[in-house]
């Protein structure tokens, strides 16, 4: 068992506000003098301040649409695309790379939305699910998941659309054994794979609108 | 009475952010700022970033580094080190000259992650020991001198070989086995120069300080990876044994890279390179059971001696028992795989 | 006369999902996806101790952070009303959120930071520190089985499954010739649903409140928080269009969602609350660790003599949890002596909760492996054991079967996996380095209706929308309701809208015990059935011979209403508007369940059929085939009813395979709370499967002829590939998951 007082005695050294945002990455971020920062708090402009200097320029594209927006660093591709841009058809399935709900393509890329920071995409060319379509026109992918039934609740379904697209373009959907392979990084609780798979296979072959 | 730091998975302090152009300016990077870490594909430290584990006050991205090349030359394979794993697996030289150490990428993780997972970042994966990811339960590696929750706690995934009391965690790459299985070696830059460091001295045992997973110097920054040319080719395999069919860590995993040769005896085996994961701190490189396949011929018996002298001094810590069967079994099966001999 | 069953091929041409469009785009929208103005973030904080009490929280970290609005715990709560009133259900008290300084399980909510973006909450919470006086804890169930006590639940409900019971004599297997007696785990399964338990909370006033929320009940889950609040039911407005999955999972109102409406009280705004998957694990309950003993005789001939069968699962401190594991076992088999004894064992855990084909799956892990022993035992085949002991009537009920076709499944699924090819010798069969083995086991499980309403909407234009509160968690309840719908009107499904999960549509029961459909879709009958007889009405002012016209007979054919019997009087449907100036006529449906349970026993089947290669060296366990045949009665949607049945096995495989989660007894802690440590199946792990379907009608239980899917097709897959290894390897795995370290 961890005893651990240090921390308890130092929560209680009558720190105030102001002493807590010194330390603060706000404060480590810029060179400015302690006593502006202290100054800057007395006055509330912490909150301003905070929003000020703990965010970044990001130039982004996505789906086709170009994003000049400044975040914070910690923000993740995925919290951008739900939270920021409302974009929520990128779903959070665990928020650490291991289900697959948050794949997107960076610049034509299957990726984990949930493990990449924004900022790491200055410049960067996003597709989401959202972007998938041509208009009115579903891809073949999406139509082939409907007619293959390769979903339930359809919470993984985006993510599995967009793996399954790449997976074809990565050349890793040459037998039904290499889509299974390729395709385990998107987690279905709902156990649609099989359903999946033969979608795969359907555009692959070329005959999802037959 | 306790006090216990309080878990909380997906917390993540407001670090600084900044690009570096070269390696002289990554290397600045985290000359100044002891709390600076590199991040490339990022996808083992933000997710240990997110739980808390690690808390970099500031983040030197290092994907604009001109690291991206796959080149051979001399008799040398080199893999710069933000090359990423999908990219290095499908490429065609290394599926001709090192086609095991693809096989061993393309066994970890998934698609999506291989995507984004570079060369130099899987070289430093942490351990995915449970203890390690919860900031409430004690950990030598994550807090020296708090103890391991492990050695008496659940430790089904945990270290057989080179483990001690203060740790029992095991490296999960599998990419590492297979470099170690390899004979690479990492090519670094710092503030002292370049050099080169043989994987086999590239990854530590825990020892007193589980803390520290390799030898690399805070300041240095991974350049890339060297794989000198063997005749392997033909006869290597990499097994990993998980409990699904993929995207899992290893319970155990074998590397095994065989150069056979017909003499009038039958099948031998020439030369014998094999490292196993999900056994130690460190990618286990089984020397002894080189040694001993090594002009013998290719046979299940062989195999066997070979699995039973690669175990000794493997040491288990209850709910990994099971290793030390598991171990020698698989050995003898990645072996049998390679040399293509049915019984 | 073609055959009735269904088989994969047959499926494949039926309706496609009415929400398959919305799901694919990414259109859908879950709980955590609706947009609100001044949207704020909740995070909780769990307790990392499993007993004791909290003696100090320090939040002033959290609240000087950027961004944080507000920091509650239990000193300083807006306080849940209902806790303070006298009289509350003693079996099914949830756990008072912040109510006092008690902690009961490792992870118990105690603190929420509530901050104007995600990262912000997100930090803020890792900054609240929690000082506690720690008390000894409990929470293995082998070690603490002298604190197992008869659920409350049992004494209310003598008859009941979790009631001490006795049939015949007790014990009787003793004096039987063969004998199988052996104990069987089940581990912790988390449902695990791929949506994180979400909820947005939004008051208005002090007495309105509405609730996007991830449930499987949207107006129980108002009832739920109306008695909570002390609001007016009306006032509590819950929306769950689209839910990511759940297994059970979002049956009831957990912590989480408390806390989520305390918060948005406390700061005045809209407030959204996103559990990580961490907290999936032990924060939305799951299914118990539960020990069990099965003793089981028979004579030579394989005639069961008696069944004795014992279950201990774990619960929490503050609540009973009870499900139905020895229901199978009082009912399954034609035995004239059985005794069962079911008890519950507290312990620092949270409560668990019913998951997918909750008890009895875990108890039909114990009963189908244990008849598989004996079939070993009697060298008897495993199919021909269960023929011999095959009920005609339920011999729990003394009621007869509303419909029972258990003996076309066998036939069928043996038929189609080559059961031929199962040698009755185990360990016996070899392909490369792979031992090669098939298995059986059957599932059960009850077949039920309530009570349900259905408002019908339709338009002079020939469109069609039914409304119900009803939610769909995956199966495609709009889908099969459609599909109800457009036959029993004979319109194209195409003009037909079903909207459901919103508290404000008309009455449904909750998502769960594979009732949907059997209560929904007797109300959609209902509807398009007062729906015919109002536009007979209208059309008699036409044509008299309407006035004759018998609803079966009437179809809304194109753009005409037509009477089967008497075609020559069909009427322009536009035309039946004309009268009153109507564009549209709204009409209801209802319909509840009758007196049918009196005269009949109603359960739905399932027999699955594994062949399972286990690697010689390595112990890797390989489902290479899975055929599985329901008997479910009447499908009305086949191609989202095979997908049920694909999904059943799957979790069934994960059950069997790889999914425990693990406690550390030392601290109370879940160790593996993430998707990268608790494993369920990968596309790798499955392969294509053969979904048949009877698709004979129950006669009795709701109009359409069908019975419950959801649940039953889990049930038994777990034994059946316990028993496909055992053939296998000769190993016989009781203790679930069959991970490689079992079998070397």
């Amino acid at each position: 068992m961890v005893e651990n007082k240090s921390l308890e005695e130092e929560d209680n050294q009558g720190s105030s506000r102001r002493d807590f945002l010194k330390k603060t990455s706000v404060m480590t971020a810029i060179a400015l003098t302690p006593a502006a920062a202290i100054k800057a708090s007395d006055l509330k402009l912490d909150e301003k301040l905070a929003d000020a200097l703990e965010q970044v320029p990001l130039s982004i594209d996505i789906n086709g649409q170009h994003h000049d927006l400044k975040v914070e660093p910690r923000l993740t591709l995925l919290d951008l695309l739900r939270e920021k841009l409302r974009l929520t058809g990128t779903k959070k399935g665990c928020d650490q790379g291991q289900c697959g709900a948050c794949t997107v393509h960076i610049d034509g890329v299957r990726t984990n939305s949930c493990l990449t920071l924004a900022v790491m995409h200055d410049g960067a060319r996003i597709t989401t699910i959202e972007g998938l379509a041509t208009g009115n026109q579903l891809h073949p992918m999406q139509e082939a998941f409907i007619k293959h039934d390769g979903f339930q609740c359809g919470y993984c379904t985006p993510g599995q659309i967009m793996s399954a697209v790449a997976c074809i373009n990565e050349g890793h959907a040459g037998s039904e054994k290499e889509i299974r392979e390729f395709m385990s990084g998107n987690i279905c609780r709902c156990g649609a794979y099989a359903n999946i798979v033969n979608a795969i296979q359907e555009v692959k072959a070329g005959g999802s609108r037959a | 009475m306790q006090y216990r730091k309080l878990k909380l998975e997906v917390a993540v302090h407001n670090f600084q952010y900044t690009r570096a152009k070269n390696a002289a300016g990554a290397i600045a990077e985290l000359s100044k700022n002891p709390a600076a870490k590199l991040v490339a594909g990022g996808t083992n430290l933000i997710d240990l970033m997110k739980y808390g584990v690690m808390a970099p006050d500031r983040l030197v991205d290092i994907n604009r580094l001109s690291y991206n090349a796959i080149q051979k030359e001399s008799g040398v394979l080199s893999i710069g080190a933000t090359v990423t794993n999908s990219v290095a697996a499908a490429n065609e030289m290394v599926l001709q000259y090192q086609p095991l150490l693809s096989q061993a990428m393309l066994a970890g993780a998934s698609p999506q992650l291989r995507n984004k997972a570079t060369m130099g970042g899987n070289l430093l994966q942490r351990t995915r020991c449970p203890y390690f990811y919860d900031i409430s339960e004690p950990c030598n590696k994550r807090e020296p001198g708090t103890g391991c929750g492990a050695l008496k706690g659940y430790n089904r995934m945990h270290a057989i070989f080179g483990a001690s009391d203060a740790c029992i965690a095991v490296n999960p790459s599998d990419m590492n086995v297979a470099l170690v299985a390899l004979d690479a070696s990492v090519q670094v830059t710092g503030p002292k120069g370049k050099r080169n460091i043989p994987i086999a001295e590239f990854h530590r045992l825990p020892g007193k300080h589980p803390e520290l997973d390799n030898t690399l110097d805070r300041r240095e920054v991974i350049t890339g990876l060297l794989i000198p040319d063997n005749a392997f080719s033909k006869h290597t395999t990499y097994l990993k044994v998980r409990d699904r069919a993929s995207y899992a860590f290893a319970l155990i995993s074998v590397a095994v890279a065989l150069e056979m040769e017909e003499t009038t005896e039958g099948t031998t085996i020439k030369e014998v390179h094999l490292a196993m994961g999900g056994v130690a701190h460190k990618p286990w490189r089984l020397t002894a059971a080189e040694q001993l396949l090594k002009g013998k011929k290719a046979t299940v018996e062989n195999f066997k001696m070979a699995a039973e002298l690669a175990m000794q001094g493997a040491k288990s810590y209850g709910h990994n028992d099971f290793k030390l069967k598991l171990a020698p079994n698989s050995i003898v099966q990645a072996l049998k795989t390679a040399s293509g001999i049915k019984a | 006369m073609g055959k009735k069953h269904l088989e994969n091929a047959d499926m494949a041409k039926a309706i496609s999902r009415v929400d398959g469009r919305a799901k694919v785009t990414g259109a859908a929208k879950y709980a955590a996806e609706v947009q609100l103005q001044d949207l704020t973030y909740a995070v909780l904080v769990g307790s990392t101790i499993a007993q004791g009490i909290i003696t100090k929280i320090d939040t002033q970290k959290a609240e000087w952070a950027p961004g944080v609005i507000a920091v509650i715990s239990h000193l300083n709560t807006p306080g849940v009303p209902e806790y303070k009133l006298q009289n509350q259900d003693v079996i099914q008290k949830q756990l008072r959120v912040f109510d006092d300084a008690n902690i009961y399980y490792n992870g118990q909510p105690v603190a929420v930071v509530i901050a104007d973006t995600l990262e912000r909450a997100q930090y803020g919470a890792s900054l609240v520190s929690v000082t506690y006086k720690k008390e000894q804890h409990v929470s293995n169930l082998e070690d603490n089985l002298s604190r197992a006590v008869v659920p409350k639940k049992a004494k209310a409900d003598p008859r009941g499954f979790t009631s001490d019971f006795v049939r015949g004599k007790a014990g009787a297997y003793l004096d039987a010739e063969v004998q199988v007696v052996e104990e069987y785990i089940q581990p912790s399964e988390v449902h695990h649903p791929m949506e994180l338990h979400s909820i947005i909370a939004s008051w208005e006033g002090n007495d309105k409140l509405t609730l996007v929320d991830k449930t499987q009940g949207s107006q129980q889950t108002q009832a739920s928080i109306a008695k909570s609040f002390q609001l007016k039911p009306e006032n509590v407005k819950v929306v769950a269009t689209y839910v990511g999955g759940a297994f059970g999972s979002a049956l009831r109102v957990w912590p989480h969602e408390i806390v989520a409406i305390l918060a948005a009280k406390k700061v005045q705004k809209p407030v959204k609350l996103v559990l990580s998957r961490g907290q999936m694990s032990y924060m939305v309950g799951y299914r118990p660790y539960t020990l069990q003993k099965v003793s089981l005789g028979a004579s030579k001939d394989g005639k069961l003599v008696g069944i004795s069968h014992e279950s201990y699962g774990k619960t929490s401190m503050y609540e009973e949890f009870t499900e139905n594991v020895l229901q199978m076992t009082r009912m399954m088999y034609d035995v004239p002596n059985i005794d069962t004894k079911y008890r519950i064992v507290p312990l620092n855990v949270s409560t668990p909760a019913p998951m997918r084909g909750p008890g009895e799956a875990t108890g039909s892990f114990a009963l189908e492996c244990a008849m598989d022993e004996l079939s070993y035992k009697l060298n008897m085949d495993p199919i021909a054991l269960r023929l011999v002991n095959y009920a005609g009537q339920d011999p729990d009920k003394l009621l007869p079967w509303s419909s029972n076709y258990l003996k076309d499944c066998y036939r069928l699924g043996a038929e189609k996996i080559g059961w031929n090819n199962r040698k009755a010798e185990a360990g016996t069969v070899q392909e490369g380095e792979w031992k090669v083995g098939y298995g059986v086991a059957t599932g059960t499980f009850g077949a039920f209706r309530s009570a349900a309403t259905i408002k019908a909407t339709y338009k002079a234009d020939g469109t069609l929308l039914l409304q119900s509160a009803i939610a769909d968690i995956g199966p495609g309840t709009g889908t099969a309701m459609t599909s109800i719908a457009a036959e029993n009107l004979g319109i194209d499904p195409s003009l037909i809208t079903f909207q459901l999960g919103n508290s404000s549509f008309p009455k449904a029961p909750m998502q769960g015990g594979s009732n949907s459909v059997a209560t929904v879709g007797s109300a959609v009958v209902a509807a398009c059935t007062n729906l015919k007889v109002e536009l007979a009405k209208r059309a008699a002012k036409q044509k008299q011979e309407w006035n004759n016209a018998v609803p079966a007979n009437i179809q809304l054919k194109g753009n005409e209403l037509v009477n089967s019997d008497d075609t020559a009087s069909k009427v322009k449907l536009v035309s039946l508007f004309t009268e009153g100036g109507l564009t549209e006529l709204v009409i209801e449906g209802s319909a509840a369940q009758g007196d049918e349970r009196n005269k009949y026993s109603f359960y739905s089947y399932s027999v699955h059929f594994i062949e399972a290669h286990v690697h010689e060296l390595t112990g890797v366990v390989r489902i290479k085939n899975a055929v599985s045949v329901v008997d479910c009665g009447t499908i009305v949607s086949p191609k989202t009813a095979r997908s049920q049945l694909m999904g059943g096995i799957v979790g069934g495989i994960g059950m069997a395979l790889m999914e425990e989660a693990v406690i550390d007894d030392r601290t109370g802690r879940t160790i593996n709370a993430s998707f990268g440590d608790y494993h369920v199946p990968v596309n790798a792990d499955i392969p294509q499967m053969e979904m048949l379907f009877v698709n004979e009608k129950d006669p009795y239980l709701n109009p359409m002829g069908s019975k419950g899917l959801g649940e039953v097709v889990i049930i038994g897959v777990a034994p059946a590939v316990a028993n496909a290894v055992y053939n296998a390897t000769g190993k016989r795995i009781r203790h679930l998951p069959i991970t490689p370290d079992k079998l070397i």
